[in-house]
């Protein structure tokens, strides 16, 4: 009994210590981005070891503010992001459930086409989506850039995944009952579904506010733009800022990082609960 | 594609219109004296500096002309041209932009720009150094204006200097080092910093890589016949050039990561002391006078067979499809007179394209001790080499430069190699 | 509950479903047009209908301003002896080879570590996820100055030691290495938290029948635990490669493609053929082969899964 409590004291001392080393690998950068954003730009390029900055001063971020208009911007990429993401939800929690029940024909070459969707690199579609864009008079508003961040395939793959895992017997009750799919839809698979509706909003708000390429392109005036776009002014022709640039980095993700942190548990309880076992 | 037909249709319109006035002898005389009305939208990337510049300098042209507004879009400077591309392919680009010499070939010779022999007098380019008129030409015709230039020259560490006992630094062009002295300054400086130090740093990196044809022309060779399609590189000035700067990597004169293809800058390299000296233009000025915490100064770019620079900076265009090219001359007429130009190249440590300017030499907001540096250097910059830049291939010819001199540098290819492979990749560039 | 809950697996269904044969795939069909209009909207007119357009690009040699000109499958052509292409298609193979199984192993690793009973677990996992919140340019940004051969703190850090720095910008595989590290540090929090969200389904009483039998925690784990997760490893490997073959912003900003090409990737290199060099139908031909390449993995990773699934 005394070696079993042994092992696993020492297993558990073993296994602190891995925790300990590995968040410290994964902070460091984080850190430095910190101790970065707070220094001064001649300290950055001198010689000498540092983990501390020489002089801590706030003058990166009174630049940065400055300079740009971050609440403006801030309050585009909130407005942008929610849409995308509200969009996204409800578009593929519908195509996720009829990938998921329903049976037709193509069903999969249909899913594994959209899937490809996902490869799709922006560089490579620049030049004839921008030119869709214009077409479509859409080119200097919101939804230039909504429209298209919100095709993605990435739902369709997690809400199928995760409505498959909701009991077919459910389904068929309902329907032997005489629902309608839609009614189906609506009363049984949608509460179910909370989880994933948590997960694939967050995910979808992640990466469209991190998104600054293509919003660059499709948002024609400054006063429309993303926040991340501003750290691309940063890099500038001569060279970066990186004290400007890293500070700006961190208002960019400070809010997303705070949700993270308060979610943190939903995202789990999501993801598991998509049967992704 | 019926894009590119109303492309072309809309441009031919902007630019028969006048030429039709003209010839009923309708049109004004001297356009830039009545003032202009209407809307301009204006895309470029600056420092802040030059951003102030551009508003200050579009200010006072709203003043001039009651009635015309122009709105200033400052875009990320990575990302301009990709932007300009996809505007100009999708048919709504903004009606001016700035570009540099090296890529206004590219869009001068596909038909993007306006064509301001028609817009603007004869007389025209008399106002502009002929070095910089040179390189606002495709097919002996202006579609731009030359807004400002900017040549390389040498930024050092006087610390590191004295250390080394490097003597006297030249103070007038004419005595700027030869080949010669400058191995032997760079030498003094290899043997007397430690390891993890090297003498100097070259702003070749990228884009810039047109700063290794500074070499190219003070060995007087050239990369282009005067024809502007048929390579020219592979001269014996083309090998010394190449050999000379080839030797930088072995004897350890400048750091390993100072290729071509490198991601780190000449200029961090030198802010951050790893090098005493390092190539940069005037436009670094102004964050070197508020960064760095060391006592630096500027002389000029060594010479060889004669004094030569590449001719870096940026011209103003207007799009061949504005629905204003009127005001857009108007504009591009204006920010090329003598104060606004003054006001901006003093403000951005930038040099003049103006003749009156260059002669008369301007004063640098900033480290104003080192304005008659740079604005000699410019001195030094020919029309036969600059016009070469504005072939509209010239992006092409770039990726070759880029491509070959890395592998001649770090790649261990020869000279002879390497002449012959620029000299083929700039002959499919061209298709000559 | 958690035996329903096997993703890809359709459990028996009762009797009703004989009840109505023949209306069943009528109704169902014209319910999954209906469902599935808003997504073929969205992914057929922003995602298919440009990608046409480039698919007509990549056929003609055009610099994108004036008319171009047909040319058929020349640019396809061109593709096959062009050496800047193979090099960009074997970084790009070599790069996922090396980040898929990597962020998995060490996503699974944090997973299973975090998962068991630690103090302040809440804390390790938030830290390790941190980095999902950063986008990808931050990240590159961040790598770039960490790594810089002269004045970052990794090399800095080296000489300290006594060791030699390492030449990360200009040494192929170190650059090429430092890209791969980064990438690593981006993604590994995203493959814990599925692993995680994997292992809390697995029932605890499984694992302890295991042990009862005697299985060691190794054992335990390659013969319980993985095999559980396989709708996970499905996930996260399909995810990753579509992410590893279509990486751009880490490369371009970390190392612009060089040293000599030595981290030029696909879309980095159909990038500088877009807008660089100005042959978008060539960049357009990069771009669809780059798309097949990863259609075909995809339709290969499927047909295994359902084979494997269908095998259990």
């Amino acid at each position: 009994m005394s070696r079993i409590r042994a092992g696993r004291r020492w297993g558990l001392g073993l296994r602190l210590v891995l925790a300990i080393a590995m968040s410290a690998v994964i902070i460091f950068p984080l850190y430095w981005m910190i101790v970065v954003a707070f220094s001064a730009r001649a300290d950055l390029l001198g010689p000498e070891l540092r983990f501390w900055p020489e002089t801590f001063t706030l003058e990166n971020f009174e630049r940065v503010l400055t300079t740009f208009p971050v609440a403006e911007w801030f309050g585009n990429s909130v407005a942008i992001s929610v849409v995308v993401s509200t969009i996204t939800v409800a578009v593929n929690l519908l195509g996720g459930y009829a990938f998921a029940h329903l049976r037709f024909r193509g069903s999969t070459a249909l899913f594994i086409i959209a899937l490809t969707t996902l490869i799709l690199p922006l560089q490579v579609i620049m030049v004839p989506l921008f030119r869709l864009i214009t077409g479509l008079g859409l080119y200097g508003s919101y939804w230039a850039v909504i429209l298209p961040t919100a095709a993605s395939a990435f739902g369709l793959f997690l809400s199928r995944q995760f409505i498959q895992g909701i009991p077919r017997d459910l389904i068929e009750a309902a329907r032997i009952d005489g629902a309608g799919h839609f009614r189906v839809f609506a009363q049984i698979v949608l509460p179910l579904s909370k989880p994933l509706i948590a997960v694939l909003f967050f995910m979808t708000l992640l990466q469209s506010w991190n998104d600054f390429a293509w919003p660059l392109i499709a948002l024609k005036e400054n006063s429309l733009f993303t926040l991340p776009i501003g750290l691309l002014y940063l890099q500038g022709q001569f060279g970066a800022d990186y004290g400007g640039t890293m500070a700006f980095a961190l208002i960019n993700v400070i809010p997303l990082a705070v949700l993270f942190l308060l979610f943190q548990r939903y995202f789990v309880q999501g993801f598991a609960r998509s049967g992704l076992r | 594609m019926e894009l590119s037909r109303r492309h072309f249709l809309a441009g031919a319109g902007a630019v028969s219109l006048p030429l039709v006035l003209a010839a009923c002898g309708f049109a004004p005389a001297a356009p830039k004296s009545t003032p202009k009305a209407g809307t301009l939208t204006f895309t470029t990337w600056g420092t802040d500096s030059e951003l102030a510049g551009f508003r200050k300098g579009i200010s006072a042209f709203q003043a001039a002309n009651p009635g015309a507004t122009v709105t200033l879009n400052a875009v990320p400077y990575k990302e301009m041209f990709t932007n300009i591309d996809a505007q100009l392919q999708a048919g709504n680009p903004p009606d001016i932009f700035r570009v540099q010499y090296y890529n206004f070939g590219s869009y001068a010779g596909r038909g993007q720009l306006l064509d301001l022999s028609t817009q603007l007098d004869s007389g025209f380019r008399d106002r502009f150094t002929p070095a910089a008129w040179s390189a606002v030409q495709n097919g002996g015709k202006p579609f731009g204006v030359p807004h400002h230039t900017d040549t390389s020259a040498i930024l050092y560490n006087k610390a590191a200097f004295e250390t080394a006992g490097v003597g006297p630094v030249p103070t007038a062009v004419e005595d700027a080092w030869t080949w010669d002295e400058f191995e032997k300054v760079a030498q003094k400086l290899r043997d007397s910093m430690p390891a993890d130090k090297y003498p100097f740093a070259v702003n070749w990196q990228g884009n810039g890589v047109t700063r290794w044809l500074n070499w190219l022309f003070q060995a007087d060779g050239r990369f282009l016949e005067d024809d502007l399609v048929t390579p020219a590189i592979k001269s014996k000035a083309g090998a010394t050039a190449l050999d000379f700067t080839r030797s930088f990597f072995p004897k350890g004169f400048v750091p390993p990561s100072d290729s071509v293809q490198s991601s780190t800058l000449a200029a961090d390299i030198w802010f951050s002391q790893t090098s005493a000296m390092g190539f940069a233009g005037a436009f670094l000025i102004p964050s070197a006078a508020k960064t760095l915490d060391f006592d630096w100064g500027a002389t000029f770019f060594p010479r060889n067979v004669r004094a030569g620079g590449d001719l870096g900076g940026n011209a103003l265009v207007a799009t061949s499809e504005t629905s204003n090219p009127e005001l857009a001359a108007s504009f591009l007429d204006f920010m090329t007179q003598e104060q606004p130009m003054r006001d901006f190249c003093s403000g951005a440590s930038l040099l003049p394209t103006r003749a009156d300017l260059v002669a008369g030499g301007i004063e640098f907001a900033q480290r104003s001790d080192l304005s008659p540096v740079f604005v000699g250097q410019a001195s030094v910059v020919q029309a036969q080499d600059a016009g070469q830049v504005a072939s509209p291939d010239m992006t092409k010819i770039i990726t070759v430069l880029k491509d070959q001199l890395e592998l001649a540098f770090v790649g261990g290819q020869s000279t002879d190699d390497t002449l012959t492979a620029i000299s083929a990749g700039i002959a499919k560039a061209t298709g000559g | 509950m958690t035996g329903q809950f096997v993703a890809g697996q359709a459990p028996t269904v009762g009797s009703g479903r004989s009840a109505r044969p023949r209306t069943r795939p009528r109704g169902e069909a014209r319910a999954a047009y209906f469902f599935l209009t808003p997504n073929v909207v969205l992914l057929g007119l922003f995602v298919f209908l440009p990608l046409g357009g480039a698919l007509i690009l990549s056929l003609q040699r055009t610099d994108g301003f004036g008319e171009g000109s047909f040319i058929g499958g020349a640019n396809y052509a061109q593709l096959l002896s062009d050496p800047l292409f193979w090099r960009a298609a074997v970084n790009t193979v070599l790069f996922t080879v090396l980040v898929t199984p990597l962020s998995m192993g060490l996503g699974l690793l944090a997973a299973v570590l975090l998962n068991s009973v630690l103090p302040a677990r809440g804390f390790f996992r938030s830290i390790m996820i941190l980095p999902m919140a950063i986008s990808g340019v931050a990240t590159a940004l961040m790598g770039v100055l960490i790594f810089d051969e002269n004045s970052g703190v990794v090399d800095k850090m080296l000489r300290f030691m006594g060791l030699p720095g390492v030449p990360w910008q200009s040494g192929g595989a170190a650059a090429f290495a430092s890209v791969v590290i980064m990438t690593l540090w981006w993604r590994v929090g995203f493959n814990m938290l599925i692993y995680l969200a994997g292992l809390q389904g697995i029932s605890p009483e499984l694992i302890e029948a295991a042990r009862l039998d005697g299985a060691t925690g190794l054992q335990r784990l390659r013969f319980v635990t993985v095999p559980l997760l396989g709708p996970s490893s499905f996930f996260l490997l399909v995810l990753n490669v579509i992410y590893s073959f279509q990486v751009f912003d880490l490369v371009f900003v970390m190392t612009g493609g060089g040293p000599q090409n030595a981290t030029s990737v696909l879309v980095t290199y159909a990038y500088d053929q877009a807008f660089v060099t100005r042959d978008q139908g060539y960049a357009a031909a990069i771009g669809i082969v780059l798309m097949v390449f990863a259609l075909v993995f995809t339709a290969v990773q499927w047909r295994y899964n359902k084979s494997r699934d269908r095998g259990e």
